[in-house]
C-alpha cells in the first residue's frame, strides 16, 4: 500500500467475491486490492514485490483477466469476482502439480503470481504455443531466474487439462 | 553409537581428501523427478514469509531516511509525528536507551550505531523510526517529522575519492582519508616475479575495465518482527544466517541467554547473500525490540523496494591490468591493481582465480578499498565476482591479442598454483580422486552445444542476413568448492509408521536443499524417498550451514549422511536386541539370533541378507504408539492379558545426532579440481547498440549431482541473473545531488522471460569435489561467472572491447565510435 499523503482519505464498504466466497469489507479509498487481500483477508499468496506494477507477483484474476492488485484500488472492486492463487489451489488446477513437478520455484516469492497469470492464459487459450506462454508471462519477474521451467509446466498443465486429468 | 562408524565420520572432518566412504548404490541421489518438498506450499501461496507475519496488536515500523548523500541531523522535531492518532512510538537517535554501538549482524560481529545521526549516503536509515497501528500511519508520521540537516560535501567517484583533498566520505569512522586499507599488506597477493614473467612474454596487453554498481534485488524486502514474550524475545528474521541473528540478539540489553531466545526463520524471498551479510542488517530488529518493550506490542519493521536498493555488489570498482603471454598462449605474468568501493566485508583479493585455476607462475594483485557516498556493498551471490571478471578479461584480451581461440588458451593454462595440469593430476591421485580433466570435459560438451567449431570466427567478421553482428563468447573458472563450515543434524524414526524425520535449521532461499538432504538420508538409511522428510527447525537450533558459501550440500550433506549412518547402525542394533527391557522383563528381539551385520535395510524394510524373506518394516520395529505412548500395547495393559510380556515390545527411541566440521578452500588448504565453462551467442545491432543474447550454454562440473532439478535451477537462474548484471543492471546516482535515480524495478532492469533466447544446462560429474560423494556446491557460481561472459561475446561480434560493465547500448555505441 502506498498512501498518497496529499489526497483526503474516505472510507466505504465494498462487496466482492473472492474465490467464490462473498466478502463485505470496509476499505479506505487509498487501499490497494493487494493490501486488502494480503493484510485484511489473510490471502497472503498475492505478494508485494515491486509495488508499482512492474513484476506481477501480486496478480489476481478479475473477470477472467490477470490484474495487478498493487495497482488496483480496492474501492473499485465493489461487485467484482476475484480469483487468487488460493482459489486456484483449492480447485486443484493442474497448473499447481505441473509447477511442483517442473520445479518452477526457487525462493517462491514470485510463484503465485506466475500461476495466477498462467491460469488466466489457460482460461482464455487452453492450448497455448510456447511463444504465447512467453508473451503471457513476460510481465512476471523472477529474480531467481526460474523462467525456462514455467514454459514446460504450463505446456504440461494445458495437456493435462485437455485429457481431463485434474492433477 | 558405533565407535567404528563414528571414527569413519571423524576421519572425514576437515575433508582434505576425496570421500573415502561413498555408497555402493544410489536409489534416490542423482535421480530425476524427486518431488521438491516445498513445491506445493510455494506454488499455492501457502508458504509463509516474514513479510506475511501478522500478530495480534502488531505495530508497523518505518525508518526516516536521508534525502542527502552526506548530512548530519542538527535538530529533529518529532512532536507532530508523535501526536498523530495511531502512532504508538517514535524512537529517536538521541534516545537514552540506545547504546553508542551494538552488534547488528554482518559477516563478523559488529559494533555500529543503531540509529545514526549522520547519513553517509542518500537513503540511509537515520535519526528516527516510527511505529504505528498501520504502515500507512507510520508513513504519514514520517512525513510530519521536521529535521534540520547540515549538508556536507560528498564524493561519488572512487578515483576522485582517492585524490588528496577529496571530501571525507565518513569522517566519523575514517577521519584520515577515504582509502580504508592503507598500509595493510593483506591486500596484496603475490606469487613469483611478474617482471621476470613480462620479460619472458612475446606479447603484452594492458587495459582497464570497470564494473558498475549492481545489486541483489531480494524479492521479499528486508523486514522482521520482534515480540517480547514476557521477559524473552521471539523474533522473525528474513536472514540467510539465522544463527548470526541469534548471536547478535544475545548480546543486546546487557545479554540474553541463547536458550531464552526464540528465532523463526521462515521461507525467504531470497537475498542472494546481499542483505543478509550487510553490516547493520539487524538495526531494524534492535529498534523494534526497544519499541516492543515500551509499547508491549509486537513490532514489524520493513524496508520498501527502494530501500532494498541501498546496498550493492562488493566488486564494483576499477581494475587495471598488464598481462603477458608467449605466442602459443602460455601466460607468463599477470599484474593488476583494483580500486573497490564501500566494502562491508573484509577486502577480498581479485587475482585468486589465477592462482587457484592456472599454471601462471607470476601473479601480482593489489586492492585499494575506497569509500564513496553511496550505500555499502557486500557479497552478492558471491564475493568472487571480481575474480571471475579479472580471469575472463585477462584471458580474453590475451587470446585476442595473440589471435588464438580463447578455449585453447584456457586449456593451455589450466592448472593450479603455478603448476600445469600434469602436476594437478598427480595431486588428484595422491588425494584419492579420480583423475579427470574437468575443464576439457566441460569445454567439449559446451562447444558441441553452442556449435563453437562451426560458428566461432575472428572478432568483428560475421554479419548476419538480418544485418546484425554475430558474436560468440566463452569464459571459465573453477567450481565453488569453498565449503567451510559446521553443521549439526539429527534424524529420528517416527513411531507408528517408521518414517524418518530430519531435524535441522531452516534457511531456505529456494535452492531446494531440503529435498536433497532427504535424498541423502533416504539412500543412507535404505529408505524410500517418500518416507523421509525434512522438518525444519524454525529456530536456529541444530545449527546448519546456510546457502552462503555454497555449503548446503558440501557441509550439511555430510552432516545428514553422518547422522543417517549412525541411525542406521542404531536401527540394526535395535532389531537384534531384546526390547522393552524393564524391571518387569523384556520381549524378544525383532530378529532373534541375528547380529546387526546380518541385516540391511532396503525400501524401508529391514531384512536378513542371507534370507531376504526374513523381513520387517521399519514401522514394525518402531512400533505402535498407544494411549500412553509407545510403551503400551494396543491390546490392553500387559499384566491384565495374563501374558504380561508378549505385547510389551517397546523399541528404544531411534534418534541419532551428528555433525560435520571443515575448513574449506578459503583457508588455502585445498586445491580445486572441478571446473565450469560457459558459452554465449549474441547478435549486436550496430545502429542501436542493443545486444541480443540468443543462446547461453552453461556447463558445470558439480562433481556429483544429488538433485538434478535443483542444480539445473541454479544454472537457469544463475544465467538470468548473471546476464542481467552483465548487460542491463546498474544503479545510477545523480552526480550533482548524490541521489539514487533508479531504485525501482521499472528503471533498474532485471531480466524477463524474453531476455535470453535459450539456455542449455549441462552437468558434468567427475566426482572430484571434496563434498560427500565427490560433490561441490553450485548455488553461487553461475550468477557470479556469467556476467563476465557478455564481454568476450560482444567483442567477438563488434571487434572492439567494451570494458565497462554492464554492457549497455550506450557503451556499445561508444566503443563503435558512434556516441
Ligand atoms: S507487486 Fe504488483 S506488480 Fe509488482
Ligand atoms: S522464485 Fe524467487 S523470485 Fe521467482
Amino acid at each position: 500500500m502506498k498512501p498518497d499523503k496529499k489526497v483526503p482519505v474516505s472510507e466505504d464498504e465494498i462487496n466482492f467475491s473472492v474465490n467464490g466466497d462473498l466478502y463485505k469489507v470496509r476499505v479506505q479509498s487509498n487501499w490497494t486490492l493487494q493490501y486488502v487481500l494480503h493484510d485484511e483477508l489473510g490471502l497472503t499468496g498475492s505478494k508485494e514485490l515491486c509495488n508499482e506494477g512492474a513484476c506481477g507477483a501480486c496478480a489476481v484474476i478479475i473477470d477472467g483477466r490477470p490484474v495487478l492488485s498493487c495497482m488496483t484500488l480496492a474501492i473499485e472492486c465493489d461487485g467484482q469476482t476475484i480469483e487468487t492463487v488460493e482459489g486456484i489451489a483449492r480447485a486443484k488446477h493442474p497448473l499447481v502439480e505441473a509447477y511442483v513437478k517442473h520445479s518452477c520455484m526457487q525462493c517462491g516469492y514470485c510463484t503465485p503470481g506466475f500461476i495466477v497469470t498462467a491460469k488466466a492464459l489457460l482460461d482464455k487459450n487452453p492450448s497455448p504455443a510456447e511463444e504465447e506462454i512467453k508473451e503471457a508471462l513476460v510481465g512476471n519477474l523472477c529474480r531467481c531466474g526460474t523462467y525456462p521451467q514455467h514454459i514446460k509446466a504450463v505446456l504440461e498443465a494445458a495437456n493435462n487439462l485437455h485429457r481431463g486429468q485434474p492433477i | 553409537m558405533s565407535s567404528d562408524e563414528m571414527s569413519k565420520i571423524q576421519e572425514l572432518f576437515d575433508n582434505l581428501k576425496s570421500d573415502k566412504y561413498p555408497l555402493e548404490e544410489y536409489r534416490s541421489v542423482g535421480k530425476r523427478g524427486v518431488r521438491r518438498i516445498d513445491g506445493y506450499e510455494k506454488a499455492t501461496g501457502y508458504a509463509k514469509y516474514t513479510m506475511d507475519v501478522q500478530l495480534p496488536g502488531m505495530l508497523y515500523a518505518r525508518f526516516l531516511t536521508s534525502p542527502y548523500p552526506h548530512a548530519e541531523i542538527k535538530s529533529l522535531d518529532t512532536s507532530k509525528a508523535e501526536a498523530l492518532p495511531g502512532v504508538r512510538a517514535v524512537l529517536r537517535y538521541d534516545d537514552p536507551e540506545l547504546p553508542p554501538g551494538a552488534d547488528l549482524g554482518g559477516h563478523e560481529t559488529s559494533d555500529v550505531p543503531v540509529l545514526p545521526k549522520v547519513a553517509h549516503f542518500q537513503g540511509e536509515e537515520v535519526g528516527a523510526i516510527v511505529a504505528a497501528d498501520s504502515e500507512e500511519i507510520a508513513e504519514h508520521a514520517l512525513a510530519l517529522i521536521e529535521a534540520e540537516w547540515e549538508e556536507r560535501p560528498f564524493v561519488l567517484d572512487p578515483e576522485e575519492a582517492m585524490q588528496p583533498g577529496a571530501p571525507l566520505v565518513n569522517p566519523e569512522a575514517f577521519p584520515d582519508g577515504n582509502i580504508t586499507n592503507q598500509d595493510q599488506g593483506i591486500d596484496v597477493e603475490e606469487h613469483g616475479d611478474v617482471e621476470k614473467g613480462f620479460a619472458e612474454a612475446d606479447k603484452i596487453v594492458e587495459f582497464k575495465f570497470s564494473q558498475g554498481l549492481n545489486t541483489w534485488i531480494g524479492p521479499e524486502c528486508p523486514c522482521g518482527v520482534f515480540r517480547w514474550n514476557g521477559e524473552y524475545p521471539e523474533v522473525w528474521v528474513k536472514q540467510q544466517r539465522p544463527h548470526i541473528c541469534k548471536r547478535a540478539i544475545a548480546s543486546w540489553f546487557g545479554g540474553i541467554p541463547m536458550n531464552k531466545i526464540q528465532i523463526h526463520c521462515l521461507y525467504q524471498g531470497a537475498s542472494f547473500g546481499g542483505w543478509s551479510q550487510m553490516p547493520w542488517n539487524m538495526g531494524g530488529h534492535y529498534c523494534a525490540a526497544v519499541i516492543a518493550k515500551r509499547t508491549g506490542r509486537p513490532v514489524k519493521w520493513m524496508f520498501n523496494r527502494r530501500e532494498d536498493f541501498y546496498g550493492g555488489e562488493m566488486d564494483i570498482g576499477i581494475y587495471y591490468f598488464k598481462a603477458g603471454a608467449k605466442l602459443d598462449g602460455t601466460i607468463t605474468a599477470v599484474k593488476g591493481r583494483a580500486v573497490v568501493v564501500n566494502q562491508g566485508m573484509p577486502v577480498f583479493g581479485f587475482v585468486k582465480h589465477f592462482a587457484e585455476n592456472t599454471r601462471i607462475p607470476n601473479i601480482y594483485g593489489k586492492t585499494e578499498a575506497v569509500l564513496v557516498n553511496k550505500g555499502p556493498t557486500t557479497a552478492t551471490r558471491c564475493e568472487q565476482n571480481s575474480n571471475c571478471y579479472c580471469l575472463n578479461e585477462v584471458f580474453s584480451h590475451l587470446a585476442d591479442a595473440l589471435g588464438l581461440d580463447p578455449v585453447e588458451v584456457a586449456l593451455k593454462n589450466d592448472g593450479a598454483e603455478g603448476h600445469d595440469i600434469t602436476w594437478l593430476n598427480e595431486q588428484k591421485t595422491k588425494l584419492g580422486f579420480p583423475v579427470k580433466d574437468s575443464l576439457k570435459e566441460c569445454v567439449e560438451k559446451g562447444k558441441a552445444a553452442i556449435g563453437w567449431d562451426e560458428k566461432w570466427h575472428l572478432p568483428g567478421t560475421k554479419r548476419l542476413p538480418n544485418g546484425k553482428l554475430h558474436g560468440l563468447g566463452f569464459t571459465w573458472t573453477h567450481e565453488w568448492d569453498d565449503s567451510g563450515g559446521t553443521s549439526e543434524i539429527a534424524i529420528r524414526i517416527e513411531r507408528n509408521d517408521g518414517t524418518a524425520t530430519i531435524l535441522g535449521c531452516r534457511s531456505d532461499v529456494g535452492v531446494n536443499a531440503e529435498t536433497a538432504y532427504c535424498q541423502v538420508a533416504a539412500d543412507e538409511l535404505g529408505m524410500r524417498i517418500e518416507d523421509v522428510h525434512y522438518k525444519a527447525q524454525v529456530d536456529a537450533t541444530f545449527f546448519a550451514m546456510t546457502p552462503d558459501t555454497s555449503t548446503n550440500m558440501s557441509v550439511n550433506g555430510f552432516a545428514v549422511r553422518n547422522a543417517a549412518r549412525l541411525l542406521k547402525r542404531q536401527v540394526l542394533e535395535a532389531a537384534t536386541i531384546r526390547r522393552g527391557v524393564t524391571q518387569l522383563g523384556s520381549a524378544p528381539p525383532a530378529f532373534p539370533g541375528k547380529k546387526p551385520e546380518d541385516l540391511d535395510i532396503k525400501d524401508s524394510v529391514i531384512y536378513e541378507k542371507a534370507n531376504p524373506s526374513n523381513r520387517k518394516t521399519l514401522a514394525e520395529l518402531a512400533k505402535f504408539a498407544g494411549a500412553q505412548g509407545p510403551i503400551c500395547s494396543p491390546k490392553g495393559e500387559p499384566f491384565r492379558t495374563g501374558q504380561p510380556y508378549l505385547q510389551y515390545t517397546y523399541t528404544q527411541p531411534l534418534f541419532a545426532h551428528s555433525w560435520q566440521v571443515q575448513m574449506g578452500t578459503y583457508a588455502d588448504v585445498r586445491l580445486r579440481f572441478c571446473r565450469q565453462a560457459h558459452f554465449m551467442e549474441v547478435e549486436v545491432d550496430e545502429e542501436t547498440g542493443e545486444v541480443e543474447v540468443k543462446k547461453v550454454v552453461t556447463v558445470n562440473d558439480v562433481g556429483r549431482v544429488i538433485n538434478w532439478e535443483g542444480c539445473e535451477g541454479q544454472q537457469y537462474g544463475g544465467a538470468y541473473m548473471g546476464i542481467g548484471r552483465g548487460r542491463s543492471e546498474e544503479v545510477v546516482h545523480d552526480p550533482l545531488t548524490g541521489v539514487m535515480l533508479n531504485g525501482n524495478l521499472l528503471n533498474y532492469k532485471i531480466p524477463t522471460m524474453l531476455d535470453i533466447g535459450s539456455i542449455d544446462t549441462i552437468l558434468v560429474e567427475t566426482g572430484m569435489g571434496y563434498g560427500p560423494y565427490g560433490l561441490v556446491g553450485i548455488g553461487e557460481d553461475v550468477a557470479t561467472v556469467t556476467p563476465t561472459l557478455i564481454g568476450p561475446a560482444v567483442h567477438n561480434a563488434i571487434g572492439k572491447w567494451v570494458d565497462d560493465f554492464p554492457i549497455t547500448p550506450d557503451r556499445v555505441l561508444k566503443a563503435l565510435g558512434k556516441a
